[in-house]
């Protein structure tokens, strides 16, 4: 087997500030590129506009989790006193939400934070144990000093040249193709 | 702004005005059943029979009630929305100093100005000290006949009674009128030294504030039915009030963040109100739900007289409308983070948070006068009206009268340059 040659997939381009990324993001986002990220050594204020990033989706993950959780608190308890195994305790009804409550209530808090965690990972792609931009050395920089903007060959708006020189105007202190 | 004054004062003064002569008419409309017109002289002497039992409410709850009585019922219940807003604005002021806060700022004076209103509010607590007679049964009732009233009397007996609600009342008015001098005083002098006062009352003063405004509300509205008790009784009340007040503060910024408060009021100050308000929907149904469920749970018949009154008739609706009209809808409403932002979905909202804190109020007041279920007279509305103008028009006075917002606080400028809030679909300004 022959070794795979390396293909470039997008330009990686280098900040220096946390103000030049901000602004590259805007250049970037009003450039109407899709395919493209910010990496940061630190979460930055305002970044997820700069981008254009939408209301995360993991809200709804959320919501489906409680959801659940909340009903099938309910449903197991209604099946377990009443259903299954019919059991009168302290003169109270078979079933009633008024008891079932609490148990679905915690339910729906644990199922709530099972979705949140799972929808993240599954929208965010993680775990994730190779990224080209590992064999970019000066990358490792990005949870140290430096902030990096790197974008897609894949996105439509994409040119070698044209991109290039955006990344540049916006501030970029080096700008460089990123292979795999 | 100055004409809005007058209008409201004279606006108050109709309501009452129109309450004293309309009323009577209205109620007598309402209730044309021959039966009804020999009742008025009678209720008096109905709640002075002697309750041998300790449950000797029910004897008491079947006479009719008088003009009087139906005035005094409404005009409480007017009151007890009402105080909400001036005590939620005074735990807003006491927890933005507890925490130090930066973002809320901004909304301070306005808090201020809100918890001021315990001032015309201790005036218009005399009517209700005078009608007192009306109002409270208990205070008609031999504790020697009657043996719920005998363990209380400590608490329930007519001096601790009036003793208490005056000293309760003047130590929020005294609270409220601090708070705002000190932070007045800054405006001036821009000195760090009011921080520090204002936080040292607000330590000592969240004690009092919940000790307080527990033993008000169990005065004032537990003790309607004297027989009932529930510790979680003044968080209850608390948890509503602060979630109405909520809801007040954010339509009052919205709105006069398009006048004089726009250089303070961001996104962000809009945003945390609107969470806020969120969380105390919860937190009420919390609240409400532990009460329910314990005394549910438990049984005991001392306690649960006090939900099959409020299970009788058009209540049981009521209580559904509260239960899903109070949390629910609001609930589902708020879950999203962009609806908090949104006006035309807020500004129904907090309408709907009105009423619904109303007759939360009158879920808790009224079966007491009307067993038979949810009775709504002119008295209602007008009193409502009428005090509503009355705050209306003092909170107005002080708007307009001192800065809007705190001129010299050490974290104001954190309260105005901070405030982003990613990912809710706005923009943001830059810092």
């Amino acid at each position: 087997m022959s070794a795979p040659v390396p293909q470039p997939i997008g330009l990686l381009a280098q900040y220096e500030t946390a103000a030049d990324i901000l602004h590259a993001a805007v250049a970037v986002r009003d450039a109407g590129y899709k395919k493209w990220d910010v990496f940061t050594p630190f979460p930055i204020h305002g970044m997820d506009d700069a981008m254009g990033l939408k209301k995360s989706k993991v809200g709804y993950f959320t919501f489906c989790g409680g959801l659940t959780g909340f009903s099938f608190g309910m449903w197991m308890i209604w099946f377990m006193n009443k259903a299954d195994y019919p059991l009168v305790v302290g003169g109270k009804p078979l079933f009633t939400p008024l008891f079932a409550f609490p148990v679905s209530y915690e339910l729906t808090i644990l199922l709530s934070a099972f979705g949140t965690i799972g929808g993240m990972f599954l929208l965010n792609g993680l775990p994730r144990l190779y990224n080209p931009l590992f064999n970019v050395k000066r990358f490792k920089k990005a949870s140290d000093d430096k902030f990096f903007v790197f974008i897609e060959m894949a996105d439509p708006k994409f040119s070698t040249e044209k991109t290039r020189e955006l990344l540049q105007h916006a501030g970029a202190s080096s700008v460089e193709v990123v292979e795999d | 702004m100055n004409v809005f004054r007058p209008f409201l004062r004279l606006a108050a003064l109709m309501a009452f005005g129109a309450a004293l002569v309309f009323g009577p008419a209205a109620v007598a409309a309402d209730h044309a059943e021959p039966a009804a017109a020999a009742a008025p002289a009678a209720p008096a002497d109905a709640h002075a029979a002697p309750a041998a039992a300790a449950h000797g409410h029910e004897a008491a709850a079947t006479a009719e009630p008088t003009i009087l009585q139906r005035f005094a019922y409404s005009y409480l219940t007017a009151f007890m929305f009402c105080l909400s807003i001036a005590m939620a604005g005074l735990i807003f002021v006491i927890l933005h100093h507890l925490f130090d806060a930066g973002w809320s700022v901004s909304v301070l004076r306005i808090a201020e100005h809100l918890a001021c209103l315990t001032r015309p509010l201790f005036l218009a607590l005399i009517p209700l000290l005078l009608l007192q007679g009306e109002i409270w049964r208990w205070l008609h009732v031999n504790p020697a006949t009657d043996h719920a009233l005998d363990v209380k009397k400590v608490l329930f007996n007519r001096i601790t009674f009036n003793v208490v609600l005056a000293f309760v009342f003047g130590l929020w008015a005294w609270m409220a009128t601090t708070f705002r001098k000190y932070s007045l005083a800054q405006d001036k002098d821009g000195s760090a030294i009011w921080t520090r006062k204002s936080r040292v009352l607000a330590a000592w003063g969240i004690y009092a504030f919940a000790f307080s405004l527990t033993l008000a509300v169990i005065m004032l509205m537990m003790s309607l039915q004297w027989q009932f008790f529930s510790t979680i009784y003044g968080v209850y009340y608390f948890a509503g009030s602060f979630w109405v007040t909520l809801a007040t503060i954010y339509g009052l910024i919205r709105w006069l963040s398009t006048r004089e408060m726009k250089p303070v009021i961001f996104p962000r100050q809009i945003h945390d109100i609107g969470v806020l308000f969120f969380a105390f929907t919860v937190f009420y149904a919390y609240i409400g739900f532990s009460q329910y469920f314990l005394i549910w749970n438990a049984a005991i018949p001392e306690e649960t007289f006090w939900y099959v009154d409020r299970e009788r008739g058009s209540w049981w609706a009521v209580g559904l409308t509260l239960l899903f009209g109070h949390f629910f809808l609001p609930f589902l409403v708020l879950l999203r983070i962009d609806t908090k932002m949104s006006l035309a979905v807020m500004a129904p909202m907090i309408l709907w948070a009105w009423v619904m804190h109303y007759l939360d109020m009158t879920f808790n007041i009224m079966p007491v006068l009307y067993p038979k279920g949810l009775t709504i007279t002119f008295f209602d509305p007008l009193c409502w009206f009428g005090l509503v103008a009355l705050l209306a028009s003092f909170f107005w006075r002080d708007y307009l009268k001192f800065p809007k917002w705190p001129q010299k606080h050490p974290r104001l400028k954190e309260a105005v340059t901070h405030h982003e809030v990613t990912g809710a679909g706005y923009a943001v300004e830059d810092t």
